[in-house]
Order: structure tokens, then C-alpha cells, then sequence
């Protein structure tokens, strides 16, 4: 499993712009520290895909009480709080 | 309260039955599953089994007597000493539904071969004009078996060409809920308009102090349903053979769309929640929907549900009743930022108009 920072921030950024797609939104200017849900690029049921997306791809289990903007906010975010929990 | 368990169908075109012999005696307790009685055909012999756990309150019948298919055979209760209710003329009880055929009635039950217990009788006797109402709002004849579940109805295959191919679970389980909804509920729907604003500003003052990462609105008022059913027991109730069953926990239905898979997931044991541990249980239901993983104890025992179309700004939708439930809300997207549509589907055998209505006003603002 590829845990590169770089290469997880563009494989999370990507998913968002696919997801965004569905919903006719366009993501492509997104940076990596937007607030996801702030942006109203993607809806609930569309951050719930990014989720079960992101641990499926990573082999991880995000607990319900770290589903929050301070750990999966931004894709930054994400890839901080993936690589934490992850053994080093 | 006491139930009854009335004589088994045991060959679709036999209309009674001989009790061959009686396993109890009033008094004693019974488990589900034991056998009662045994009751004998021309055909076959088969014993009857207790349906639940109880005491026997009364034996409704003797060995060697021949009895109707339908009929009462033994009241049970959960204590010894339970009354049982006086005998009522409501044609909607199962120990009434099958009514003896007229002469006329009984020869065109067999020359069309029906069931008559498929047929509702209008008076004291099942008539050749109940047949007929009957066949006219669309009942079919033929061998279609009738049991305590959803009957299954035959129909022909279609004339142009194709192959039948198996239900995945998931088509299946949509298919039985269509069933129940159709078989046994009186659906009926109604609406109300509502300004979304106080829920909309609700939401988002409860996302911003949580850090919450999706929309609250939803399972918050998903909540608030629940703190209705438990503050208006009735929409938490469902009919069973013409008794209300009265559930004890508020077990909350939500439906969640995962790609083409729509599922009714389900929170259970909502009454010993707060807001917070409920948005919580939901969040991961709805992960465990989305992951297409949802354990047995997620996804059945709803009591009491809630859908939502408004991410495709569906403006209203009529959802089908989650089986042996009373009530489903269906939430739409807004019309505008001022009016938005909250509706319900309800079991009229449960619930009023009145009885929606007011549980509608109630959801349309945060307590």
C-alpha cells in the first residue's frame, strides 16, 4: 500500500472531483486545505462515499467520533489522519 | 392481552376440518411451538402448533368435532386468569374473516376455485355479490395459497420474449415490503408546507459547535420523530390480526441510497438516546449502507421511519410503508427558501389524518 503523502493527497482529490462530478459540481479548483464541507461541492450522501471510499482504499477503520472537520475536513486533513493511523 | 389461534388452512379447497385430538387443557402453559392439537383432512393430518408462548384461557373446541377452517381453537394469554374479550361481530377479526357461504356462494367458490377465506363477506354469510366485489376490484381466482403471510399472487408470464431470473436478497426484501404494503396496510398520505428555515438554521448551528463533517438536518429531525414516537405512542404501533401491537422500543427506520441499492437501515433502542448518540448511531449505519455491509440488526425491525429525496430535489414523494410500521415521513427538498413539503405515509388502520397531521406540525419546526 502505497502511503506517499503526495500520491494520497491526489488519489483523495481525484475521488472528490469524481464525486463532485455526479452531482454536476466541478472540483477541479479545489485546494488542499478547503473545507470540504464547506464548499458545497459535495453533499452528505457524497462525503459519506469519500469516507467509505478512504478507508476502503487504505484498509482502515475511521471511528464515528473522529468523523469531524479536524480530522477529515480538507484533504490535507485526511491525509494527516490517515498516516496517524497508520503504524509507522 | 389475550390471543387467539384459529384453525389452520391445511388443504387450500377444504373448508373444515376434524380435530383428531386436543394436546392441552386450559391452564396450562404452552411454549411457541408446541404442539396443541391435531387436526385431520381428507387428505392429510397435521398438528397444530402453538404460535407464541402463553397459558390456555379456553379450548374453543373437542376432539372428534368438525370445525371451520378459520374458526377459533384456543384463547391464550399471558397470565392464567386474563379475560377473554366478549365476541364482537367485526368482520375485520381473524376468527370472523371466513364466513359461511350461501348455497349459491359456495358452488361458484368452487367452480372458479377460491379460497373463500380470501374473500371478505359484507353480512352474516359469504355471498355470491361479495364474489363478485371481490373479482371486480381484482382478486383472482385460482390455487393461490393463503397463509398468515403476504399471499403471493400468480400471474402469467409475459407474451414477448425473456427469462425469469432470481431476486438478489436486497430485490427480494424491496419485493416483500411492496407486498405488506399493499396486502395488509390502508395507505394514505398527507402533506404539510413548512418554512425549512428554522430546521435549516437548527442544523447548522448543531454542525458548526460539532465539527460535524455531514449535515445534522436530516438525522436531527430523524430525532425528533423518534421523541415523537415515544411522546405519541400510537404512530409507533402497527395492527396484527385485528389487535393494535404496540411496540415497546422506538426502533428508527432511515433510508439510504448506495449506488442503485436503497436501503431502509435502522437505529435501534432510539428511547435510550440523546441527540448526539443518536446522530452518532445513524452516521455509522448509514457508512455501514454505504459500504454495502449492514449486519441483519441494522438493516429490519424498523418501528416508525423516515426517507428523504431531497439530494435528487425531489419536491414530493409517497414512500411505501416499511412492513408492520404506521408511518414513514417523507422529506423533499424545498420549493423555495421560504416553503417546503413534509409529508407522510400512514396505515389508516392505525392512524387519522388528524393523528398525521398533528405529528406533522409537530416535525416541521425543532422542539
Amino acid at each position: 500500500m502505497n502511503l506517499n503523502p503526495d500520491e494520497i493527497k491526489a488519489a483523495i482529490r481525484n475521488k472528490v472531483i469524481e464525486l463532485a462530478k455526479a452531482l454536476d459540481m466541478d472540483a477541479s479548483d479545489i485546494t488542499d486545505d478547503d473545507i470540504l464541507p464547506a464548499t458545497g461541492l459535495l453533499d452528505s450522501g457524497a462525503i459519506l462515499e469519500l469516507v467509505v471510499w478512504f478507508e476502503a482504499s487504505y484498509d482502515f477503520r475511521i471511528k464515528q467520533e473522529d468523523m469531524n472537520i479536524d480530522n477529515l475536513g480538507s484533504i490535507n486533513a485526511m491525509t494527516n489522519f490517515l498516516l496517524s493511523s497508520k503504524p509507522a | 392481552m389475550p390471543t387467539f389461534q384459529t384453525v389452520p388452512c391445511v388443504n387450500i379447497n377444504d373448508e373444515f376440518v376434524d380435530v383428531v385430538s386436543i394436546d392441552v387443557k386450559q391452564g396450562e402453559f404452552v411454549n411457541s411451538g408446541d404442539i396443541v392439537a391435531t387436526v385431520e383432512t381428507d387428505k392429510s393430518m397435521i398438528d397444530v402448533v402453538a404460535e407464541q408462548d402463553g397459558y390456555v384461557l379456553r379450548v374453543d373446541c373437542e376432539p372428534g368435532q368438525k370445525i371451520r377452517v378459520g374458526a377459533v381453537m384456543f384463547w391464550l394469554g399471558a397470565t392464567r386468569d386474563e379475560a377473554i374479550p366478549e365476541e364482537t361481530k367485526d368482520t375485520s377479526s381473524t376468527a370472523s374473516a371466513v364466513r359461511q357461504p350461501t348455497a349459491k356462494a359456495r358452488a361458484m367458490l368452487k367452480e372458479l376455485d377460491i379460497d373463500p377465506a380470501r374473500v371478505p363477506a359484507s353480512g352474516e354469510r359469504l355471498s355470491v355479490a361479495d364474489i363478485e366485489t371481490w373479482l371486480s376490484k381484482g382478486g383472482k381466482p385460482g390455487k393461490a395459497a393463503v397463509s398468515s403471510q403476504t399471499a403471493i399472487r400468480r400471474e402469467d408470464a409475459p407474451t414477448v420474449a425473456g427469462d425469469l431470473r432470481e431476486l438478489s436478497p436486497e430485490a427480494a426484501g424491496m419485493l416483500h415490503t411492496v407486498a405488506w404494503h399493499r396486502d395488509f396496510a390502508a395507505s394514505a398520505y398527507l402533506e404539510v408546507e413548512y418554512d425549512p428555515k428554522p430546521w435549516e438554521e437548527r442544523a447548522a448551528a448543531y454542525a458548526a459547535e460539532h465539527k460535524l463533517m455531514l449535515s445534522p438536518l436530516l438525522p436531527l429531525m430523524a430525532f425528533r420523530l423518534a421523541e415523537l414516537g415515544r411522546e405519541r405512542p400510537l404512530i409507533n404501533s402497527t395492527i396484527v390480526n385485528g389487535q393494535r401491537f404496540q411496540y415497546t422500543p422506538v426502533n428508527i427506520g432511515f433510508t439510504v441510497q448506495a449506488g442503485s441499492m436503497l436501503y431502509l437501515t435502522v437505529v435501534r433502542d432510539t428511547q435510550d438516546m440523546d441527540a448526539a448518540q443518536f446522530i452518532g448511531a445513524l452516521g455509522e449505519v448509514q457508512r455501514h449502507a454505504m459500504a454495502h455491509k449492514l449486519p441483519p440488526q441494522e438493516a429490519s425491525g424498523a418501528t416508525l421511519s423516515f426517507s428523504s429525496m431531497a439530494r435528487w430535489n425531489v419536491s414530493r414523494h409517497t414512500p411505501i410503508l416499511p412492513p408492520q410500521t404506521a408511518l414513514i415521513i417523507a422529506h423533499a427538498a424545498p420549493k423555495n427558501s421560504e416553503k417546503a413539503v413534509l409529508g407522510a405515509t400512514y396505515d389508516h388502520r392505525v392512524l387519522t389524518g388528524f393523528d398525521v397531521a398533528q405529528v406533522l406540525l409537530a416535525l416541521s419546526r425543532p422542539a
